[in-house]
């Protein structure tokens, strides 16, 4: 039953780690909702279990209970063939370190989804033209990786993780391995393609300059959501950046019930 | 516990890289069959009647050996690369905990040996075994009977093999060693593949791969045409150029491959197409330089295998009797010689005995005006016949004194051999009486010749006169013929006009090679008598073995018994078993060492392709990940990397089987190597052709297996954040 308004439906996520006598809670019944169009960021410190949160969605992981539903599909169910068939073509990634493949240019890395899954190359080309002048990276689609910028990079990464139309968007740390201003670029571009595109991201972070641009945050620690933050409609990005910061210090002060 | 550890890792080592453990063991087994060269059966066989030969031959296997041992060191370098390379985050790992380089090099060592003792166990039962094949198939194909079979195991072989392995293996580890000495713990711990992934410039490849072409063209045309000028000395510029030309041809084919993956778009969409192009020539490009030398190692290969095959095919030669048709020839006039072949104990090994005389023609007893002795024959007549028989060309360059010296060859008109042999011969001919060339005509069933008294014959030896029929001289016998209607004599002997009796059949006068002259008169006894000049004079006893004999036990093996009790009796003696022992010694010397070179050779390139394949694999794993991530099945990505392994083990092959063929080609037209049995070319060919593909399609095989094994222990290994 596809339940209307929903994209993403997270319930009840657990993942444990370890045997019988030492297991370690990475997830302890996580849910939420992704709404069409949402920019959602996930924030916590490190071992919060944010990042498996993301490779259970992404399929990468298998949760040890709780489901996971994109567009009401049980894809936490899905064996690996159809697994297969889902990443690349409706879930895009982006990585804190890229994962171009290094022997492959710009464009080959980019089209390398569409080769996988087989989809007609020859329709793909005015969506990769698009894409490139988007994200500024037109004169680089011929080079190899090597020869490109990390901010560079992570926009081919982006665009690969974008030329197939996914659903949605995981993004993990996507501004990690970049300087302040090639991740400034990086965020104004995917805030770019969620505005004006419509397309759904849902990105994990603890830099909260890049938490910003997001339009909800959720706050995770020891494998439970703990608190949400979200933009007001009119508020600027430098405001929603204090407010983040703001919870971030009380975090830090130690007082677990910010409201 | 640090034994513990070595015993351990050196375990998972083998267990972990079976291509490692195989390349040592192919290693060690392939110095085992070169050093128990000796023990073969038909070396031991051989030893018997060329000893001399077999000797310089056996004294010519250390240097093959140390060439082998030369060869081997690059291959267990490479492979001891490869397998460090794997284990680099572990040394890493190492130090990092604390271990002194010192000691971790000293653990690589005891590893390295506890591997090396398991190879030398494996490669010399499986070089034994080898070793034993060879020596029973060879003994088959010479025949089965005639070499009496000996376990070839020989402890001198395994010595040496021993210690040059140990030696080659234990200073592969040393460099290799030195080298982690100096490499930093992170460099261990997070050794990736050196990212360059800058294919070069377009035109810089493009002149690459023109010059190659050209280079390798140009090495073509010298083999091809010029194979012989300065004294074969051009084929080294050959060899030089073409390495180059491949080298260069190599580098350039990379950016090509670029190209291809940019223009195919279309098929782009079809999966993991491009992926496998771009691996492909990363692959090449990175390493052009290898893969060229493997290339140039498997066109080695080819032509040596081909050699080696043409040289056996001539083992059926081995087997076709020459002109010769008596088996034994003992070198005896006296009584006690006949005496003891007629003895009950030779009786049955002796048939068609048969007093062989021979000598020289006396010189008239007055000498010439410028004192040199003058010749009793005047064959004037038959000159001018022969002369007159001859194509034009040559009666000018004869008659105009242009002709100085003759060539006896088959390309020659019969009349010119004739002609060339008599000038030579005819002032002091070899003189044959008629009941000794009676007994030999009775042996193959001819009529014997009863001369006139003024009437001789001409024998030529058709070990050194070709013919087309051992039985008839067309030419000869025309202008006899002629002569004989006009009742003319064409030759006179001491003033007395002869005859010359019409073309008789012609075989070898003895067993093998104690008579050997090219013509001779075959005159009546009493001619014979009055003619010779008794200080040339000399006898044989000539026998063959009785045909039912040679029925009942093959002639071989009666052969063998007969030589045994001449042995025993101290007669000087020789027999047909040295002619046949001489041939297929060429053949053995001649196939041996080539197709053991040829095979070594292709293993080194097919293991070098192999590791250097798996080494690329290993280091670009993580694409492998991606891929899965980007969504990849693993079927995807078993598929590719099956066509990565084909195309990288095809494209060095290609090139090679060309360049082969090329060399091949020259080798046939310049008779270096000779087909000359046409039923057993195709059979022949086949196998080789076979067992080569064979063994590419083991390595293929193996190759992929081990990188599907790599795709299966991909897992996703997510960081708890």
């Amino acid at each position: 039953m596809v339940r209307q308004g929903k994209l993403l439906e997270v319930q009840d996520l657990q993942k444990n780690y370890g045997k019988k006598n030492n297991i370690t809670k990475a997830l302890n019944g996580v849910s939420f909702d992704v709404l069409p169009g949402e920019f959602l960021g996930i924030m916590g410190p490190s071992g919060s279990g944010k990042t498996t949160l993301l490779n259970c969605i992404a399929t990468i992981i298998k949760p040890t209970s709780g489901r996971v539903l994109l567009n009401g599909e049980n894809i936490s169910a899905f064996d690996s063939k159809d697994l297969a068939e889902y990443r690349g073509s409706r879930i895009g990634y982006l990585f804190q370190d890229f994962e171009l493949l290094d022997n492959l240019t710009g464009q080959e890395n980019i089209l390398l989804p569409l080769s996988i899954h087989g989809i007609d190359f020859a329709k793909a080309h005015t969506k990769l033209d698009d894409l490139a002048f988007f994200l500024e990276i037109t004169d680089i689609l011929n080079k190899f990786p090597s020869q490109m910028s990390g901010g560079q990079k992570q926009r081919v990464a982006a665009a690969r993780s974008l030329i197939s139309n996914p659903d949605i968007v995981l993004a993990d740390e996507p501004t990690g391995a970049l300087d302040t201003r090639s991740a400034r670029t990086l965020m104004n571009k995917l805030e770019g393609i969620n505005r004006s595109r419509g397309r759904t991201i849902l990105m994990v972070s603890h830099d909260p300059n890049a938490a910003s641009f997001c339009s909800r945050i959720l706050f995770i620690q020891d494998g439970v959501i703990f608190h949400e933050l979200r933009r007001k409609h009119d508020e600027s990005q430098e405001k929603f950046y204090e407010r983040i910061l703001h919870l971030l210090a009380q975090l830090g002060g130690g007082s677990v019930n910010v409201l | 516990m640090f034994s513990r550890l070595i015993y351990r890792n050196a375990k998972r080592n083998r267990k972990e890289n079976l291509i490692y453990f195989a390349t040592l063991v192919t290693a060690v087994a392939s110095f085992y069959i070169i050093l128990s060269l000796g023990r073969q059966d038909v070396i031991l066989f051989l030893k018997e009647f060329e000893s001399d030969a077999i000797d310089k031959l056996l004294a010519q296997m250390p240097i093959v050996y140390l060439f082998s041992l030369f060869l081997l060191f690059f291959l267990t370098l490479f492979a001891n690369r490869y397998q460090l390379n794997r284990r680099s985050k572990e040394f890493g790992l190492y130090l990092m905990l604390g271990m002194r380089k010192e000691r971790l090099i000293l653990q690589l060592l005891a590893e390295g040996f506890i591997t090396s003792i398991l190879a030398l166990i494996g490669g010399i039962l499986i070089g034994g075994f080898l070793a034993e094949i060879i020596s029973l198939t060879v003994s088959k194909l010479v025949g089965q009977g005639i070499i009496g079979h000996q376990i070839s195991l020989s402890v001198g072989a395994i010595f040496f093999t021993i210690v040059g392995f140990l030696f080659i293996q234990f200073i592969a580890l040393a460099i290799l060693g030195g080298r982690l000495f100096n490499q930093e713990v992170h460099q261990l711990l997070y050794e990736q593949m050196d990212k360059k992934q800058d294919m070069g410039h377009l035109k810089g490849n493009v002149i690459n791969i023109l010059v190659g072409s050209i280079l390798l063209g140009a090495a073509y045309w010298i083999v091809l045409y010029r194979f012989m000028d300065f004294a074969g000395l051009i084929l080294f510029a050959a060899l030089a150029l073409g390495s180059l030309g491949t080298i260069l041809f190599m580098r350039g084919f990379a950016k090509l491959l670029g190209l291809l993956a940019n223009m195919s778009e279309r098929k782009s969409t079809k999966g993991l197409h491009t992926f496998t192009l771009r691996q492909f020539q990363e692959n090449i490009a990175n390493r052009s330089t290898s893969v060229a030398v493997t290339s140039i190692l498997i066109m080695l290969a080819i032509i040596l295998l081909t050699d080696g095959a043409s040289t056996i095919m001539g083992l059926e030669n081995v087997y076709t009797r020459g002109p010769a048709i008596y088996d034994f020839t003992v070198n005896s006039d006296n009584q006690k010689a006949e005496q003891f072949l007629t003895s009950e104990k030779m009786v049955s090994y002796v048939e068609d005995l048969n007093f062989l005389e021979i000598g020289q023609m006396k010189y008239q007893d007055e000498h010439g005006e410028d004192d040199l002795p003058l010749s009793l024959v005047d064959w004037s007549k038959l000159r001018e016949q022969l002369i007159m028989a001859l194509p034009s060309n040559y009666r000018e360059q004869i008659l105009s004194g242009e002709m100085q010296y003759y060539d006896i060859s088959s390309e020659n008109p019969e009349a010119l051999n004739l002609f060339g042999v008599l000038e030579i011969d005819a002032t002091k001919p070899y003189l044959i009486p008629e009941t000794s060339y009676n007994g030999l005509l009775e042996a193959i069933g001819e009529t014997p010749l009863n001369l006139d008294s003024d009437e001789i014959a001409l024998y030529f030896n058709p070990d050194f006169m070709p013919m087309d029929d051992v039985d008839i001289m067309p030419v000869l016998d025309r202008i006899l013929e002629d002569a004989l209607e006009e009742r003319q004599s064409l030759m006179s002997i001491n003033d007395q006009e002869v005859f010359i009796h019409p073309s008789i059949p012609m075989r070898g006068l003895v067993a093998d090679r104690s008579v050997e002259i090219t013509s001779a008169f075959i005159v009546p006894d009493q001619m014979f008598e009055q003619l010779l000049d008794t200080e040339t004079y000399v006898s044989y006893w000539n026998f063959c073995i009785p045909q039912k004999l040679q029925e009942q036990q093959g002639l071989m093996k009666a052969m063998m018994e007969a030589r045994d009790l001449l042995q025993s009796s101290g007669f000087e003696f020789e027999s047909y078993l040295q002619n046949f022992g001489r041939k297929l010694f060429y053949v053995v010397a001649g196939s041996y060492t080539t197709l053991y070179l040829g095979f070594l050779f292709l293993i080194i390139a097919c293991t070098v392709i192999a590791l250097q394949f798996l080494t690329q694999m290993k280091q670009t794993g993580q694409r492998y990940v991606t891929l899965s991530v980007l969504g990849a099945k693993r079927k995807q990505m078993k598929q590719s990397v099956h066509r990565q392994v084909l195309l990288t083990f095809l494209l060095p092959m290609s090139l090679a089987c060309v360049s082969g063929a090329v060399g091949i080609r020259a080798m046939i037209s310049f008779v270096i190597i000779y087909f000359d049995d046409q039923v057993l070319l195709y059979p022949i060919a086949l196998t080789f052709a076979c067992l080569v593909l064979g063994i590419f399609v083991i390595y293929g095989v193996a190759v992929a297996r081990s990188a599907d094994h790599e795709i299966d222990k991909l897992r996703w290994k997510p960081n708890i954040d």
